[in-house]
């Protein structure tokens, strides 16, 4: 088993090793002489006389098409259509009877270019948009591709909204999905609460690209209230807010992973009546219990996030 | 012009194609390029619905994040919009004006030189409309009962109740507005700051014991929370650096809760009061980058984060029965502090084309710096314990190490493997040192084109240094216990995804199963085991050129096996708790060749029902009854274009939901506690609107002459 130390000495030895590898490769692979592509020979304007559909053009109403941001593929001297579909000119050039017309660099499912080299072109533009960590992210790991996403030619793209992004993160998360039309869940379903409230998709260092540095520090910035720290802590509360709760969703009130009692049973077994069992007989119909029913444990430990009252150890004030 | 050197053919295009990211703008001749034919966008352009909706039921849960939850008629308003102007652009867009879930967003600039932007947003949740309660709120807060009340030890004792209930909506309205701006001073920089305030009030469900009894109280809530993002980003082709600070700082307009006890209770002792969350500030300055070596081979990321919390509320006091002796309180507040470092560092590299590593390491802590004082311990304000107890201030640190690596024997053929190391080293509870190692594999194949599979399975084993029971023993639990998050854990789990798209058929199906199966070993009394599995199957079919249908199916299974004691010494008894969740979704959208009709249908159905049932030595075998829920779900949208401007827009919700929860008693139910009486969700509601649409400004784009 590693020791902390130990891990921190391989940090250090993997940098070097992760550094030193690629610069040599590199070294070997640049090639100077490299031949340049063929552009065509009017960009856009070329392009345009045969992609003149709307869904074409409807690219004219998005950001990508402000000739005035240099920046943009539209702005002056860029590579408009080309900067992101790739040089063209042979796709626009004549080809012989029967031939097939040379392809241009497509994005989407029915794409043969390589995910990773069309997210190369986004990148070339977007690099520092997506953060830092994208590289090695488990969206990078998977092979998603920017455009699996994104849809760049919508006037609106629908997972930069939050009313409709979910469905776009569903299509792959799957599982997510089930867990929102669960009866107790986050507003996702209803269009009221974005993904990316909480995560990061581009890419985060901290576990399931969290938007946050932690889980608790994520669920705090809507939640701040429990942020605390109290005069009387709930320890696993002050660790890890999933000890308890399944924020994807659940079947039991307040995305609690457990029914109360149990839930709390697997932690507290208190001489007296924590550790006692709560079956049939408390229910309504026989001789209801406090600790079953209600709000079982939560009747009278209340504050189970933490309690700033100076008597207030057992969590009931 | 370049040189037109290539050949066609896509094998040969390829490889050039994919140095393009990389190629110097200045080596292409644009001078032609005037895009002449380019319909750039300029002045307004903008949609707007306007309508009314007529809601058939009153019912809080279908309201409950919608804002439609009372029945009759509601304005409905949506819209967005934009104005472009010689480089200047606007982006507008409303949703739901007329309701309590409305959101308005602006945003505004000098698209990459500046923008700004600004939203609102209201979002209602809406618990319970069938609770009803016996208390008033006086003007000072104080929940008061009502007039002549006669406390008694028991509900069905209270001989004024049912004619003292009124009822209480429970439910809380956030409003979050935003402010924020980007500026990029320079081609390198960029500078963000972002300000929300988010507030929430009304009313929540707060139950406080009263010695031997508990009441549930209508809590007013008053939060106000502001928060600040701001830093400045330095980008060049190779390296990313963003330096920035997050402050958070949240208000409780009512840090505490004071109510009279409807039950029979000691002297002095009929008014009592509880702390609610306190007023707490924090702020994190960090520092993230990554740089980029080798054309992308190699990007090693990392980010430092300082942060500190504070939290100096006063202190309401010991009690508020005068009869209670106490000794002084340490102080006014509690003078909290909580430190936290979080840094992190990351290097993936592609060495060889077929072969990438990953290596990550991250470091979080939490140092609770909170002074640890002597409390005296004033039951619910009845009387003292007699007992002096002390604060304790968690803290803990968690390190986590990955390394992973992928390699491609084939484009269809992927074999990856993975390591993970975590450390969590905690104090004042009864692991200090827990250590959780992780191996997994996954392959990924791709027979063919249309063909994605991917398989990944691995296990994890939780080991901790010793389970100190002397610690358990001092916080009263039963030696035998083992807490599930510090417990010993073996874990394994598997999944597997299918993706299947066949090219000639216009249909696309993907499938995923998984499986998660922890176990306890070492847990004699705590949770043994936990089973979750998970299987989900979607299928869309573009019918034709205007309409596709689809079809997705989820389950989500969650067993745990837990034991406990009554007497310490030995387990003797015994808990089953099995959730089920079932979803079933189908939809179709249609939108005739002329585009006018547009037509849309989604229905949604969830069933759970949640198994308990428990096994004891003193009570034997026993089953609690089903909790079941069934949720169905439908919206209709619907429009008609009567010109290039007008249309006419229809859209139908329909929500059924019924819960079986026998948690949810009435006031008189349970003796000792006097709840509000929320009864099980159970409603039919039609939602059912039209309205019409007007578009302002261009519509069909055309090329420019």
């Amino acid at each position: 088993m590693l020791t902390k130390m130990t891990a921190r000495f391989a940090v250090l030895a993997v940098a070097l090793a992760a550094i030193a590898i690629p610069a040599i490769t590199h070294a070997q692979a640049t090639d100077e002489g490299a031949e340049l592509p063929d552009y065509s020979r009017k960009g856009a304007d070329t392009c345009f006389q045969c992609h003149d559909d709307q869904a074409t053009l409807a690219v004219f109403r998005t950001k990508h098409a402000m000739p005035q941001d240099p920046n943009s593929p539209f702005g002056h001297g860029q590579l408009q259509c080309e900067a992101c579909h790739g040089p063209a000119g042979d796709h626009a050039g004549r080809v012989r009877r029967g031939q097939e017309r040379p392809a241009i660099l497509a994005f989407g499912s029915m794409s043969t270019t390589s995910i990773a080299d069309q997210n190369a072109y986004c990148a070339a533009c977007h690099d520092a948009d997506t953060g830092f960590a994208w590289h090695g992210s488990a969206h990078d790991d998977n092979t998603v591709a920017c455009s699996d996403c994104h849809t760049m030619h919508n006037e609106r793209d629908p997972v930069l909204a939050t009313s409709t992004q979910a469905e776009v993160c569903f299509d792959c998360h799957q599982q997510q999905r089930t867990q929102s039309m669960k009866p107790y869940a986050h507003p996702v379903r209803q269009g009221k609460m974005a993904c990316t409230s909480c995560h990061s998709p581009h890419g985060d260092t901290t576990e399931r690209l969290l938007a946050g540095s932690t889980v608790n520090g994520t669920c705090y910035d809507c939640h701040a209230e429990l942020r605390g720290p109290y005069l009387w802590e709930h320890a696993p509360v002050t660790e890890d807010c999933n000890s308890c709760h399944n924020p994807h969703g659940s079947t039991q009130p307040g995305m609690l992973s457990m029914r109360a009692p149990m839930l709390c049973q697997s932690c507290h077994s208190q001489d007296g009546h924590p550790s006692v069992p709560q079956d049939a007989g408390g229910l309504a119909s026989n001789i209801p219990s406090a600790l079953l029913l209600g709000q079982s444990c939560l009747n009278c430990h209340d504050q189970v996030h933490g309690s700033n009252h100076p008597s207030g150890s057992k969590l009931m004030r | 012009m370049l040189k037109r050197t290539m050949k066609t053919g896509r094998t040969l295009v390829a490889p050039l194609i994919l140095l393009a990211p990389a190629i110097s703008l200045a080596q292409v001749d644009t001078s032609d390029w005037t895009c002449e034919s380019c319909p750039f966008e300029q002045g307004y352009r903008a949609e707007i619905d306007a309508g009314a909706t007529n809601v058939s039921d009153e019912a809080a849960r279908f309201g409950n994040y919608t804002g439609y939850d009372e029945d009759g008629a509601y304005a409905d308003v949506d819209g967005h919009g934009s104005y472009v102007n010689d480089g200047y652009r606007l982006d507008w867009t409303v949703e739901d004006l007329g309701l309590d879930s409305r959101v308005v967003e602006l945003s505004m600039g000098k698209q990459g030189v500046f923008e700004f932007r600004a939203g609102y947003r209201e979002l209602p949740f809406r618990r319970f409309d069938t609770s009803s309660t016996i208390f008033s709120r006086a003007a000072d807060g104080t929940l008061t009962l009502p007039a002549g009340w006669i406390p008694a030890s028991t509900t069905n004792q209270m001989t004024q109740l049912g004619s003292s209930l009124q009822q209480r909506v429970v439910g809380t309205d956030r409003q979050i507005v935003d402010v924020g701006a980007d500026w990029k001073p320079a081609e390198m920089f960029r500078l963000f700051a972002d300000f929300r305030r988010q507030t929430r009030d009304g009313i929540d469900i707060s139950s406080a014991g009263s010695y031997t009894q508990a009441a549930f109280l209508p809590r007013w809530v008053d939060h106000e929370t502001d928060q600040v993002d701001a830093g400045v980003q330095y980008r060049s082709d190779a390296v990313s650096l963003t330096l920035a600070y997050y402050g958070s700082f949240f208000t409780n307009q009512n840090p505490s809760l004071t109510w009279e006890t409807p039950f029979l209770t000691v002297p002095g002792a009929t008014t009592l009061r509880a702390a609610r969350e306190p007023d707490n500030d924090f702020s994190q300055i960090s520092l993230a980058g990554k740089y980029r070596m080798a054309a992308g081979n190699t990007v090693v990321a990392f980010l430092v984060a300082s942060g500190r919390g504070e939290q100096n509320a006063d202190f309401v006091p010991y009690t508020i029965n005068p009869d209670v002796v106490t000794t002084a309180l340490p102080g006014t507040s509690l003078d909290a502090e909580v430190n936290t470092v979080n840094y992190s560092f990351t290097v993936t590299s592609r060495p060889i084309s077929k072969l990438r590593v990953k290596y990550g390491y991250r470091y979080d802590e939490r140092d609770n710096k909170t002074p640890i004082s002597d409390w005296d311990r004033v039951i619910v304000d009845a009387l003292s314990s007699g007992e002096i107890e002390q604060n304790v201030p968690y803290s803990y640190d968690r390190a986590h190490m990955t390394v992973s690596g992928e390699y491609a024997f084939t484009n269809k053929f992927r074999l990856a493997a993975g390591y993970e190391w975590k450390q969590i080293n905690r104090d004042y509870q009864e692991v200090a040192e827990q250590t959780t190692e992780l191996g997994w594999g996954q392959v990924r194949w791709r027979p063919t084109t249309w063909l994605d599979l991917r398989a990944k399975g691995g296990a994890s084993r939780r080991g901790i240094d010793r389970y100190n029971e002397t610690t358990a023993i001092s916080l009263g639990q039963n030696p035998l216990m083992r807490k599930y998050n510090l417990a010993y854990r073996y874990r394994e789990f598997g999944e597997v995804v299918a993706a299947i798209s066949p090219a000639e058929l216009p249909l696309s199906f993907s499938t995923s199963v998984l499986f998660a199966d922890d176990d306890y070993q070492e847990s004699l009394v705590g949770l043994n085991g936990a089973e979750e599995f998970r299987i989900t199957a979607d299928l869309s079919w573009a019918v034709s050129d205007n309409a596709s249908i689809y079809l997705v199916y989820g389950q989500d299974k969650i067993d745990a096996h837990q034991t406990g004691a009554e007497q310490f010494g030995f387990w003797d008894w015994s808990a089953f708790h099995e959730d089920d969740f079932d979803h079933v979704g189908v939809g179709m959208s249609w939108r005739p060749t002329d585009g006018k009709f547009d037509f849309s249908l989604d229905y949604n159905r969830g069933n759970g029902e949640t198994r308990i049932a428990l096994d004891s030595l003193s009570g034997g075998p026993s089953s609690l009854p089903d909790l079941e829920s069934t949720l169905d779900s439908a919206n209709v949208k619907a429009s008609y274009a009567f010109s290039e401007r007008w249309s006419g827009t229809f859209h139908l919700r329909y929500e059924r939901f019924e819960l079986k929860d026998w948690a949810l008693v009435s006031q008189t139910t349970l003796p000792t506690i006097l709840t509000l009486g929320a009864q099980p969700y159970d409603y039919d509601v039609y939602a059912v609107g039209i309205g019409i649409r007007y578009r302002f400004g261009d519509g069909e784009i055309t090329l420019a002459e």
